[in-house]
């Protein structure tokens, strides 16, 4: 062995790793700049089923409807829709249109969007309790001052035009402050 | 009871894309190697003198010792065809106008092969062992790219 700790070729045995790989992180000009850097982009796609109970729901926005399934046992309308009730375990009864109100169970402020791009205005998420349902989902709130919202705020759906909608949860455009109320 | 969907075309499907961008850098031994390519037109290697190997395209550590290496060895331009395939569709499933050869070259002084394309094998079947030899782009054409090398060209058998 050498002086150093390492084996030598001339020992026979193979050299231990170098204690300081001479590899570094690339600044972001060099890991730009680097001869022979290759770029790709892999094709992600993918195509998930709705399934009957969320199909018949994204029907139901295309009509300007919000529907849910009601559970004759536990007496539930369930919003968005499920062709089995968890709570009784058992097959949902019927098909039930609710009110497009709510009222704002829970919210953030968003100043950046998903890819942590900067928003000049903030986004406004919140989950909407839907009146005369057991449930509610996730969505955007608009038409209103973010220092204004409040949980337990009552809003109402603002739809898109008819011309512009295609059986999806975006056929709802956002939630507002719900008038006069 | 549950309700049954007998129209295929009432399923909803819901498509979406996840964006999967990346960028590649060689390291520090492939930068040498491509920018050797491209400014010298010559093939680098790495030999590591523990084991007595030469791996190419050049790399910065011996996989069997953890050695460091060096670009320091020139190899081909000629080398050994050591396995070939030969494709009809290229990788998204599209048919190829002409069938395209991939192949394995183990370039002249070294121990390792890489994977680059077989240019016109003409009529004549290749053959594993094949003598090939790396075609360059011209000079002012190379960018520091594995595709530098247009590909191998198939040499007659030597007598």
């Amino acid at each position: 062995m050498g002086v150093d700790g390492h084996a030598r070729a001339s020992d026979g045995a193979a050299p231990n790793p170098p204690p300081d790989p001479a590899g570094r992180g690339l600044s972001e000009a060099e890991f730009r700049s680097a001869v022979g850097a290759v770029e790709h982009a892999v094709d992600a796609r993918y195509e998930w089923d709705a399934g009957v109970a969320i199909g018949g729901f994204l029907e139901g926005l295309r009509e300007g409807r919000i529907l849910g399934r009601s559970c004759s046992s536990c007496e539930r309308v369930l919003v968005p829709p499920r062709m089995f009730c968890e709570r009784c375990f058992r097959a949902t009864d019927a098909w039930v249109e609710v009110e497009a109100t709510g009222t704002v169970q829970t919210y953030s402020v968003c100043h950046v969007a998903w890819d942590m791009r900067p928003l000049d205005a903030p986004e406004l998420p919140a989950v909407i309790a839907i009146d005369g349902s057991d449930g509610g989902f996730l969505h955007v709130l608009g038409e209103v001052d973010p220092a204004d919202v409040a949980v337990g705020m009552a809003v109402e759906a603002v739809w898109k035009p008819v011309g512009e909608r295609e059986g999806s949860i975006l056929d709802i455009a956002h939630f507002r402050p719900r008038r006069g109320a | 009871m549950l309700e049954r969907i007998s129209r295929p075309s009432a399923v909803r499907r819901w498509p979406g894309s996840i964006p999967v961008g990346h960028r590649y850098t060689p390291g520090r031994a492939g930068e040498v190697f491509f920018t050797a390519l491209r400014d010298g037109g010559v093939l680098l290697g790495s030999r590591c003198s523990h084991c007595d190997l030469v791996y190419a395209p050049a790399r910065a550590f011996c996989e069997r010792c953890f050695s460091e290496l060096v670009p320091d060895t020139e190899v081909g331009p000629g080398g050994e065809l050591t396995s070939f395939t030969i494709a009809f569709v290229d990788v998204d499933g599209r048919p190829f106008d002409l069938p395209v050869t991939y192949g394995l070259v183990r370039l002249d002084g070294a121990d390792t092969v890489l994977v680059h394309s077989v240019l016109d094998p003409g009529d004549e079947p290749l053959e594993i062992g094949q003598r090939v030899e790396a075609v360059l782009r011209p000079e002012g054409d190379r960018t520091g790219s594995i595709l530098d090398i247009e590909g191998f060209r198939p040499q007659p058998a030597r007598t």
